[in-house]
């Protein structure tokens, strides 16, 4: 394991403070389920290996989950289980309740954070996909100021954010779904308990008199930056769901994945896997019973 | 490389340690308090054998920073046994015949305690979601699970 000086702070102030002098030598340990790995992967010499790990674990204002005018505002630092189990999520964002109790094992999720699994950056994260159907912004603070963003837009390319190392990530917020809003989570992994997603699938469908008012599909581990796809959303808006248009979306699906993210050696397996996987999701947001046999 | 003190309370003993920050949890109870119950099989966080629990709820000791523990409370499988007497989880597992090569087993029993704490009578479903962080290359898990079904209800 690399040497760091190891520091302790209770209040974002100090976390602000000491990132604006420090920050680029200086790397975050909130839950530390990624950040150890990590660590124990650098030598000495590395360029990546921090000076400094700043441990913000103890900050207790990051931690709440809170209605806030409409919205739900979840702390950074709040852990996986907490979300999973929370009567809030699970009533109001109930995509991203189902997302974070997949992520690892109890063991991760117990102390793992959402604004970890967020900077972390991993296409295949989990509870991603789920934040982006929920159309969610994040708010960075530093000593400078403070950001707001879409979430979706903060990811560069796989494992890279746009954060500046003097900023922190504050809070996560999205509006609480309407009543009757439908959501699903699927995740494709290589075994039922702490695994990678192979593949993951986040749907919100908003339905007004059986026609689809608004719908929102986000893949993971599917294109290089996490994304809603709209050109198969755009199948589903203002219609009746059928099964048939539900296929049409999942095919849109693995069109735009191939577009962006080009032929691939993984592209046999993870076409079909993802067309079946977006139809599976909306059929289960939708209540639609599954057949024995894809048509 | 600046030491750093920690405060921490292992299975009820108060300790106030100056150790390397970048020791992980593991290394302090293996290394510096000698508790060698709780081992590493794998050092990333996917066989669960380093599993103890941190103020009543199971982790991964080889991805925590001792660091992270300040005056948190920590339980380790060697806490289990009061003044001589197993804990019911330990008698199970020996009873039913699920430790065979006993590598996994602190880790699984640190699991199973943490389930039987919150979950007094789980059914076999939960039992299995409860364990499925922690994995055993000898037994097939059946053994495990039936003892953890054999200890509910007389954990005190």
């Amino acid at each position: 394991m690399i040497d760091f000086d190891f520091i302790r702070v209770k209040t974002l102030d100090k976390a602000l403070k000491f990132l604006q002098e420090k920050g680029s030598v200086t790397r975050l340990l909130a839950g530390g389920t990624d950040l150890l790995i990590e660590l124990r992967g650098l030598t000495l010499d590395d360029p990546a290996a921090p000076r400094y790990i700043l441990d913000i674990s103890g900050i207790e204002e990051l931690k709440d989950i809170r209605e806030a005018n409409g919205s739900l505002s979840i702390g950074p630092l709040t852990p996986h289980s907490k979300i999973a189990s929370s009567k809030l999520v699970k009533r109001y964002a109930p995509c991203l309740a189902q997302a974070c109790s997949t992520i690892g094992a109890v063991q991760h999720r117990t102390v793992g954070t959402i604004g970890g699994n967020i900077i972390n950056a991993s296409p295949a994260a989990d509870s991603v996909p789920a934040l982006i159907v929920l159309d969610a912004e994040v708010t960075f603070k530093s000593a400078k100021g403070e950001r707001r963003s879409l979430l979706k837009d903060i990811f560069i390319k796989p494992y890279q954010t746009n954060i500046q190392p003097d900023e922190l990530l504050t809070e996560i917020r999205f509006e609480k779904l309407p009543e009757g809003a439908k959501t699903s989570f699927i995740k494709l992994g290589r075994r039922n308990a702490l695994a990678i997603a192979r593949m993951n699938i986040a749907t919100v469908v908003i339905l007004k008199e059986k026609i689809v008012k608004d719908i929102r599909i986000s893949p993971g581990s599917t294109t290089p930056m996490p994304d809603r796809i709209r050109i198969a959303e755009e199948v589903l808006l203002g219609k009746v769901p059928t099964k048939e248009l539900i296929l049409t979306a999942g095919q849109k699906v693995s069109e735009e994945m191939i577009r962006r993210s080009g032929v691939r050696w993984s592209t046999p397996y993870k076409k079909p896997v993802i067309e079946a996987l977006v139809a599976r999701a909306l059929r289960q947001a939708l209540g639609m019973e599954e057949g024995a046999i894809e048509n | 490389m600046k030491k750093i003190v920690l405060k921490i309370k292992v299975n009820g003993k108060k300790y106030r340690l100056k150790i390397n920050p970048n020791f992980r949890l593991l290394d302090l109870l293996r290394d510096q308090l000698r508790l060698t119950g709780t081992k590493e099989g794998c050092g990333i966080g996917e066989c669960g054998a380093c599993t103890v629990m941190i103020d009543g709820s199971p982790i991964n000791s080889c991805l925590v920073l001792a660091g992270q523990c300040e005056g948190k409370e920590v339980l380790t499988i060697e806490g289990l046994e009061v003044e001589g007497k197993l804990h019911p989880l330990q008698e199970a597992f020996i009873n039913q015949g699920a430790v065979q090569c006993g590598f996994c087993t602190p880790g699984m029993i640190m699991s199973a305690k943490a389930l039987l704490d919150h979950n007094p009578q789980p059914s076999e479903e939960e039992i299995k979601e409860a364990i499925s962080g922690n994995i055993c290359r000898c037994t097939g898990y059946r053994q495990i699970v039936e003892a953890i079904k054999g200890a509910a209800g007389k954990s005190g």
